[in-house]
């Protein structure tokens, strides 16, 4: 599953982005944002909210066009990608109308596959994401968590290797939320997913990623990368997992207080 | 619950307080039959029409009521079926091509205006008292040419107009409505339009199809039984009633007022049935 170029999974090459409102009043999302995103590797895209982490996700999947620069999938055009690029939306899109095993199913059934080779596929999924029960129920039935483990299950049916997942776990609670992590970390290994992951979330950052790209409020620049080597599964009490959790946490506080002062504005601190 | 408590439940949640008024029309009924005047007949007649149904009425021109009620939905079920399967595919068009809206909504707009009654006439003039088996060259037997010979093309016509508008505006509002997020997640998996079609814009718009269907049945009944009275009709529930009413055989009018009634409320509750279980979603959503 990597690209026969060597090229990054995702790249951002310097991307600006700004938006009108109904008013024309216009809002600068993304400020000349570059990175990269290796193969097999989880990548993390944290800031405050309204710092455009979505927006990079939406032009990083093709929806939308930067105004300025670009982006490259597996080194190619996110366009000539389609249906190899899987997109965990902020709001789940789950067909409300449809049993959950035929949400799980719909990529494979957008392909053309067989009625019986579906239904084995969406098991072996469901078995994965302990949703073997629920398959016959719509979505609406089901609880918060089992929700996100669906659109999940919809993702990886996709069989895509390029993953965005905008802040999925957002809505969870702790217990329900660090299972599904770890959950989603197995996943991601075994099937050697390159994932690019919005959150706003330091905690979760730092317990899924191998590199941390921290982006500014709005309008979002990259503040600072971080590496990070810390082996699978991390420990959240080990003093190396605080110490990151700290450094990042200063960086993007720091960069809070620099806008705070430019503003002469009492700006609140980022995330939940 | 058990099915004895479930139907103890509906009659006393639905039927019950749905029965509260017509309780007291038929008191009326019978206290103004008890002073004697002619025009309202007993409810002990009705109910001997209602009872036999298969009777043809013995001074009448027109038929029995099971063959009038025949009649009357073999037209429902041509004019209003046209109705539904050239609305919902005009629709579902109108409501993904902004090039085939912009044809046909004005026009739409324009002649939904128009009752369909009034244009009985023109229809008439239009179509004279041609019917579906003029259409039809081919040999029949006699008594199919007789039932075909009985739905007419004018009738056909007023029936699609009264049902057609409901239909096509509640399609593309059915269609307008589709969130973005579900047609990108779609068009990203690499969906063809087919697939979109079936996968995400129909069942999203089925509620609001159903919904129109709905709304176009109440007038496209309310026209039909109009319809009935015109020239040209020798049957129908319609047409009992008012040839009743001409030869002071109020009994039958009776009669066929409460088969309209009835088969109008079943029809509705029909609909609405399918409605519910289509949209089942669309509350529960989130
Ligand atoms: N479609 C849009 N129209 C107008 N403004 C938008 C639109 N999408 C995003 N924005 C603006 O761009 C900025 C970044 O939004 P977003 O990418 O959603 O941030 P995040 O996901 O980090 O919370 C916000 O100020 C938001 O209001
Ligand atoms: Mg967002």
């Amino acid at each position: 599953m990597s690209s026969p170029s060597g090229a990054p999974a995702f790249s951002a090459g310097r991307i600006s982005k700004g938006y009108k409102s109904r008013e024309g009043v216009g809002v600068q999302a993304l400020e000349r944002v570059s990175f990269e995103a290796d193969e097999g590797k989880i990548t993390c895209i944290v800031g405050p909210t309204g710092s455009g982490k979505s927006t990079i996700l939406r032009i990083m999947s093709g929806l939308e066009a930067p105004d300025e620069g670009s982006v490259r999938v597996a080194g190619v055009q996110p366009s000539d990608m389609t249906g190899r690029i899987g997109y965990l939306t902020q709001r789940h899109t789950l067909l409300p109308w449809m049993k959950t095993g035929d949400n799980i199913g719909l990529p494979l059934k957008v392909r053309g596959l067989a009625r019986e080779m579906i239904k084995n596929r969406v098991r072996e999924i469901a078995e994965s994401l302990a949703l073997n029960g629920l398959l016959d129920l719509y979505p609406y039935e089901l609880s918060g968590g089992a929700m996100q483990r669906a659109a999940i299950g919809r993702l990886l049916a996709s069989d895509a290797g390029y993953c965005l997942l905008d802040e999925p776990f957002s809505a969870l609670d702790e217990k329900t939320l660090h299972a599904l992590q770890r959950l989603f970390l197995d996943i991601a290994g075994r099937s050697r997913l390159s994932v690019l992951f919005v959150t706003h979330s330091i905690d979760e950052a730092v317990f899924l990623a191998d590199r941390i790209i921290v982006l500014s409020a709005g309008p979002g620049r990259v503040v600072e990368t971080f590496e990070v080597d810390m082996p699978h599964p991390r420990d959240r009490i080990s003093p190396l997992f605080g110490a990151l959790i700290e450094r990042v946490r200063q960086k993007i506080e720091s960069v809070l207080r620099d806008d705070a002062a430019v503003c002469g504005a009492d700006s609140a601190t980022g995330g939940h | 619950m058990n099915k004895t408590g479930k139907l103890i439940n509906y009659l006393a949640g639905r039927v019950l307080p749905g029965s509260i008024i017509p309780f007291f029309i038929v008191s009326a009924w019978w206290l103004a039959s008890r002073t004697g005047t002619a025009v309202v007949p007993g409810i002990a007649e009705v109910m001997r029409v209602l009872l036999h149904p298969f009777e043809a009425p013995p001074e009448l021109y027109s038929r029995s009521i099971a063959f009038s009620l025949f009649m009357t939905l073999i037209r429902f079920t041509a004019g209003f079926g046209l109705a539904i399967v050239t609305a919902v595919p005009l629709g579902l068009l109108a409501g993904q091509s902004r090039t085939a809206e912009r044809i046909l909504y004005p026009v739409i707009q324009m002649s939904r205006s128009i009752n369909p009654i009034a244009l009985m006439p023109l229809a008439t003039v239009f179509f004279g008292l041609a019917s579906v088996a003029s259409v039809f060259t081919g040999e029949m037997e006699a008594w199919k040419y007789d039932l075909a010979d009985q739905v007419q093309l004018a009738m056909i016509f007023i029936l699609w107009w009264g049902g057609f508008f409901p239909i096509f505006l509640s399609t593309l509002n059915g269609v307008r409505s589709v969130g973005a997020p579900y047609i990108e997640m779609m068009s990203l998996a690499g969906a063809s339009r087919v697939q979109l079609l079936k996968n995400v814009i129909f069942p999203h718009a089925l509620p609001s199809i159903m919904h129109g269907i709905r709304m176009g049945m109440g007038i496209t009944w309310l026209v039909l039984l109009a319809a009935e009275i015109y020239p040209g009709t020798r049957s129908g529930i319609g047409y009992m009633l008012c040839t009743a009413c001409k030869t002071s055989d109020y009994q039958y009018t009776f009669a066929a007022m409460i088969i309209i009634a009835l088969t109008g409320l079943l029809l509705d509750w029909t609909i609405h049935h399918f409605e519910k279980k289509t949209g089942h979603w669309q509350t529960r959503e989130r």
